[in-house]
């Protein structure tokens, strides 16, 4: 405890050399606290962001095999499948129906090519919620009327109430036309602008050439991001007892895509009737996953470098420090404080400054995540993916954090140990004698 | 009297209309395009008009084996598409891109390289097979006297619901075919000018005008040229055909 306290008091003794040591290893913390803090919300920033774009963490597709044996995207009755996902103690706080098609609008000779979701707005409140309007209403949306995202309002140079031709296919592949009319513009959704249109299912589904009551994909919107992938196991369990279904993890799905895996699995199948591929989020968002965990090798690749070079300076200062203190290293020994003790006390120096530069490291850090989180990057920003509401958010896992540190102390240690070895094993005349 | 005439002649026209096989003609339109046992191979240039745009051109060489219901398009230009090329192998058709070295899975009824024509226009298809006649009318198409037929397709796995054609009352040849959405509106009008080359006993048409209905002012023009009808050899119809032909 005194050795413990004589290092803390040599640290204060040199503040200048304190600081700057220090400095060094909070840099080094602040660096990867950063990167871990913008990882570990990336996934939850993404997953939210895509979960409200497509209405849902769980989904269920059917798949149908032409006489020709092209597969085609329709679920034509959902008693069954409502039956698993109760079964399946599903707690959804949204269920969505939805159709989708590809199209071209065509406004006086401009030319748009996007994706338009049909959706049922009576259903869907929460969408009501979520778009952030420019122009317009959702309000007695007419039946053929399409909710456009601005940038595409801009390029076909639309306003509220105009129609617009569009050309598409049906849900087999045959060509067809459309009108559509401008009910309400929404603020520019980012990079995911092209696939954000909405218009009433009713009408995509006339397009499509589905029956009213038929649809393509069934979600459902859970309470959180926790626990989808067993409810999606749960869901496919009940599925297949019920109806054809698709396994889950399909061959080749590791280190891929899961959903394009399962879809390139499809094309190989045949049967007859529809059969129902059960999907998650996170299934489709596997990249995003891979996304993270680059960083996460990144931040530790980082520190290890960071910390390489901030272990030369630490061993090249302990090795000043005990040439400064050798006389006094001496006396010390002389008057009876043991080799170990030496070591030690210079030891404790070591982890002192380590202790003391993470903690001003994870105080920059939080500083540092709490302005950047205070800017408001709009909702139309095209940082929208990894944003939540417009902000950047950080998201800290602390016990990676307090790993993080463990290493960087021992890192510390390991390089001030070999000066601390040196300075215990002086002997006390000879450091008695030397001149500094 | 006169209006007794009309009346007479009339009903003569209808019962005449009546009387004609259809069913058989649109066989024999078939027939034109299909060279059974036979390989066929041509090379189609597609010049594409677009408003305000410079015409573009796609060159597409055809190898076609009927008998299997088999072909391969390989793009010869512009450059930047040189080497791309399509593949059906039993029902399915694949892309090929030699930059990337993959296969993506397609449809016939992709549009050819943002053209008016789509892949089916340069495969083989069947009226016969893939319609049923709803409706047949006489008509005059400039100095021809034609059939004008509706169709309407048997399933949906073709890319129109319903086709009007004008077939020629003097030969099986079709003039004009207009192609419809399934909502009912008129999206292309294919036009063949009554030029043909001889192939393999059969006459095709030399030149194809497609315009297109949607987007006013945007037509392609397809030639077929280097028209050859034999026997191939049996791996032009392989993944390692469009691999190697760059």
């Amino acid at each position: 405890m005194q050795t413990a306290m004589l290092a803390f008091r040599n640290l204060s003794r040199q503040k200048r050399r304190s600081f700057l040591l220090g400095g060094a290893i909070a840099f080094g913390i602040m660096i990867v606290t950063l990167i871990d803090g913008f990882a570990g919300a990336f996934v939850d920033n993404v997953s939210e962001n895509f979960s409200n774009l497509l209405a849902g963490h769980v989904f269920v597709e059917g798949v149908e095999k032409s006489p020709k044996g092209r597969d085609l995207e329709i679920i034509r009755d959902d008693a069954a499948l409502r039956e698993a996902a109760e079964a399946a103690g599903i707690e959804a706080k949204y269920v969505s129906r939805r159709s989708g098609l590809q199209g071209s609008l065509k406004f006086a000779g401009r030319t748009a090519t996007l994706a338009v979701q049909g959706v049922d707005f009576e259903a869907e409140t929460f969408l009501a919620e979520r778009l952030a309007l420019a122009s317009g209403s959702l309000d007695d949306l007419p039946r053929d009327g399409i909710v456009l995202p601005e940038p595409i309002a801009d390029k076909l140079g639309v306003e509220i109430g105009d129609r617009l031709l569009v050309t598409t296919r049906t849900y087999s592949g045959q060509q067809n036309v459309g009108e559509f009319a401008v009910a309400a513009v929404i603020k520019d959704p980012g990079i995911l602008g092209s696939v954000s249109a909405y218009a009433g299912r009713d009408y995509v589904n006339e397009l499509l050439d589905l029956a009213p009551d038929e649809y393509q994909a069934l979600s459902f919107y859970l309470p959180s991001l926790k626990g989808m992938d067993e409810a999606g196991d749960r869901l496919h369990a009940e599925v297949s007892s019920r109806l054809q279904a698709f396994e889950r993890k399909a061959p080749g799905a590791e280190g891929g895509n899961p959903v394009l895996a399962m879809m390139r699995g499809e094309d190989e199948e045949t049967w007859t009737g529809v059969k129902y591929r059960v999907t998650t989020l996170n299934d489709a968002l596997a990249q995003v996953q891979q996304i993270v965990d680059v960083l996460d090798v990144a931040s530790l690749v980082i520190l290890l470098v960071l910390f390489l070079i901030i272990m030369v300076g630490i061993t090249n200062t302990f090795r000043i420090i005990m040439y400064e203190r050798i006389r006094e290293i001496g006396t010390m020994r002389a008057v009876g404080m043991q080799r170990g003790q030496v070591r030690g006390l210079f030891l404790y120096e070591a982890l002192f400054l380590a202790l003391g530069g993470a903690v001003a490291g994870l105080a920059v850090a939080s500083l540092v995540m709490l302005g950047v989180g205070l800017i408001d990057f709009g909702l139309d920003s095209p940082l929208f993916l990894i944003l939540r509401n417009g902000h950047m958010s950080f998201r800290l896992d602390w016990a990676r954090v307090a790993g993080k540190v463990a290493i960087v102390a021992f890192l510390t240690l390991a390089a001030a140990f070999f000066p601390a070895r040196s300075a215990a094993k002086l002997d006390p005349a000879v450091a008695l004698r030397t001149a500094v | 009297m006169k209006r007794a005439m009309i009346s007479v002649l009339a009903a003569l026209s209808v019962a005449m209309a009546g009387a004609q096989d259809f069913k058989a003609m649109l066989r024999e339109i078939d027939s034109l395009g299909d060279f059974g046992g036979q390989d066929f191979t041509a090379t189609y240039t597609i010049v594409s008009e677009k408003p305000g745009q410079k015409p573009e051109t796609v060159q597409v060489r055809v190898y076609r084996r009927d008998e299997r219901d088999q072909f391969v398009f390989l793009f010869l230009k512009p450059e930047r598409q040189k080497g791309q090329g399509y593949l059906k192998v039993d029902d399915n058709v694949w892309f090929y891109d030699p930059e990337s070295g993959e296969f993506a899975k397609s449809t016939i009824k992709e549009s050819v390289q943002d053209s008016e024509a789509r892949n089916s226009d340069l495969s083989r298809m069947s009226y016969a097979d893939d319609y049923d006649i709803e409706k047949s009318s006489e008509g005059k198409l400039g100095a021809y006297d034609v059939w004008i037929l509706e169709l309407v397709s048997k399933d949906s796995e073709v890319s129109w619901q319903r086709v009007r054609l004008y077939v020629r009352k003097d030969k099986p040849l079709v003039l004009k075919e207009e192609d419809f959405s399934v909502s009912g509106r008129l999206m292309r009008t294919v036009s063949f000018p009554p030029s043909y080359i001889s192939a393999g006993g059969k006459q095709i048409p030399s030149r194809i005008l497609i315009v297109d209905e949607i987007n006013t002012g945007e037509k392609s023009q397809l030639t077929l040229s280097d028209v050859a009808v034999g026997k191939l050899a049996d791996d032009t119809f392989t993944e390692a055909f469009l691999k190697r032909a760059r």
